[in-house]
């Protein structure tokens, strides 16, 4: 066995002179390479329906509930829903429940090889209405609030048209969620039938890794989303809330989840390529999607630095929609600031909390 | 005594911010243009040809030593997937019958309480009917007693 004695080299480290420079230093090593990855997702909770790889949650279980109306949240398909509870003082769900809500997520899972065939109907016809039936069943409600984030937003707002009249939703809530894909910016490109080959990658892959699609995100704006991240950190290195922040959001920037390659197959297609939601073309399972069948209240949120999903994208939908109570709320802040960060608790959290407290009464 | 160093970060922050102002524009405007999508498009194609080629390799590569490829696995993991989901339709034709059975038991409650009610305002007939009779039954003894002793 060799064995190589490391003492020389910690001797001639400790040996370096100390001062504030090299401290700094030091700790930008650390959060880099040493230090643990922080503790996310923290507010108790309790599964109370499985099926495939998703779970139902219910949030702070012995918190009593004040508000009448249950929170439903579904995320996308991408990334984690965790971004939703990232921390103790810096999670949407935590704010909720504190106040009284009862908050459910629908989490996807990782979806496996197995999952490859899964369509965007089979989560949208198969899963959210039976995870709505469970909650009202838990709950003892008599309506249901629907939140939807990103691309979890635009599969609520489906799942809304097609059941608005089957279930009963009385509230809908979508955070930066794409609708129109008409000018979806550098995507629309991108992901050109031109040039994007989608069929080869879907049949390649089977499901599309989350580093493929981690890189066109990164892609957006590459000099920021790579060497900016750490002269990010680089300079903030003796703020220890804004290093913990830091690394909240790089354990969820790169802790995704394969996109099932069917419904990524149909994600882009029917969405980036054909736009066909807005234009209502979009069929599932042989029923048309209309918009205008959603009726529920509607607050549509728009966050203006967003690169992901682009103002022009959401907006259209509040001019679609039959609801007569609809809100359209515009905040400065970017995809992932708008709900997570110093000012999202501080701004968006109350907003969201006061207009779904006040529809629920 | 601190012995002044020559502050990495600062440096590297300052040389970041410059080149971040002076390229942003030109990286965001190739980035915009079609002939970049062509490129991005052709790099993808022979990635995924490079990818497609791993693929069928280890396929036949696992095949050859006989251990069970991806393909094989996700088979036995669909084989349990459906019948999680024959239990969840279970589940469901359960919690729709409990459903239809709570809805009976509440509108056979119903029927019985409106019976019941029904049957209490028989008998109150009932029971004032016998009153009455009984009352008209002392009232005729009363006469045909006054009669005789007359």
């Amino acid at each position: 066995m060799v064995t190589v004695d490391t003492t020389p080299l910690k001797e001639w480290f400790e040996s370096l002179p100390k001062n504030k420079d090299f401290e700094k230093l030091q700790r930008f090593n650390k959060v880099l390479f040493t230090d643990p990855e922080p503790q996310v997702g923290q507010t108790p909770k309790e599964i109370i329906w499985t099926k495939n790889k998703a779970k139902l949650y219910r949030y702070q279980p012995n918190k009593v509930k004040t508000n009448k109306v249950p929170i439903l949240m579904i995320y996308a398909l991408i990334n984690k829903p965790y971004i939703l509870d990232l921390y103790p003082g810096n999670s949407f769900i935590e704010y909720l429940t504190d106040r009284g809500h009862d908050v459910y997520l629908l989490d996807w899972g990782t979806a496996g090889f197995e999952d490859r065939h899964m369509k965007l109907e089979d989560y949208i016809v198969d899963y959210i209405p039976r995870a709505v039936k469970k909650v009202l069943k838990h709950s003892g409600a008599k309506e249901i609030t629907m939140f939807g984030y990103c691309m979890g937003g635009t599969m609520t707002a489906i799942f809304t048209a097609l059941y608005q009249k089957k279930l009963p939703i009385r509230n809908v809530v979508l955070l930066t969620s794409p609708i129109d894909f008409e000018d979806a910016g550098l995507y629309t490109n991108w992901l050109d039938k031109r040039y994007f080959k989608l069929d080869n990658i879907v049949e390649t892959f089977g499901n599309v890794p989350f580093e493929f699609i981690d890189f066109g995100n990164k892609l957006l704006n590459p000099l920021s989303n790579t060497v900016g991240v750490y002269v990010n950190v680089a300079s903030n290195i003796e703020n220890e809330e804004k290093i913990l922040n830091w690394k909240l959001m790089q354990k969820w920037l790169n802790d995704g989840v394969p996109f099932p390659g069917e419904a990524y197959r149909q994600w882009i297609r029917n969405f980036y390529q054909e736009n066909k939601l807005i234009n209502d073309e979009l069929e599932v399972r042989g029923e048309r999607v209309l918009l205008s069948n959603i009726t529920a209240n509607l607050l549509n949120i728009v966050a203006t630095r967003d690169n992901i999903v682009l103002p022009q994208q959401i907006e259209p939908l509040n001019d679609k929609v039959s609801s007569k109570n609809k809100t359209l709320h515009v905040v400065n802040a970017g995809h992932v600031s708008v709900i997570t960060g110093k000012r999202a608790v501080a701004e968006n959290y109350p907003f969201i909390e006061q207009w779904i407290t006040e529809n629920s009464k | 005594m601190t012995q002044s160093t020559f502050d990495v970060f600062s440096l590297w922050k300052e040389i970041y911010n410059k080149t971040e102002s002076a390229w942003h524009d030109a990286i965001q405007e190739t980035l915009e243009k079609k002939s970049f999508a062509e490129s991005l498009g052709q790099i993808q194609s022979q990635y995924v040809q490079f990818q497609e080629l791993v693929n069928k390799m280890t396929e036949s590569y696992l095949k050859q030593t006989n251990i069970p490829s991806r393909d094989e696995i996700a088979n036995v993991a669909s084989l349990i997937i459906d019948v999680d989901s024959k239990i969840d339709q279970l589940e469901d034709e359960i919690d729709e019958k409990e459903e239809r059975l709570v809805k009976e038991m509440d509108a056979l409650k119903k029927s019985v309480s409106s019976l019941e009610k029904k049957l209490d305002k028989v008998i109150e007939l009932l029971n004032k009917s016998i009153e009455s009779i009984a009352d008209s039954n002392a009232t005729v003894a009363a006469t045909a007693n006054k009669t005789v002793s007359k």
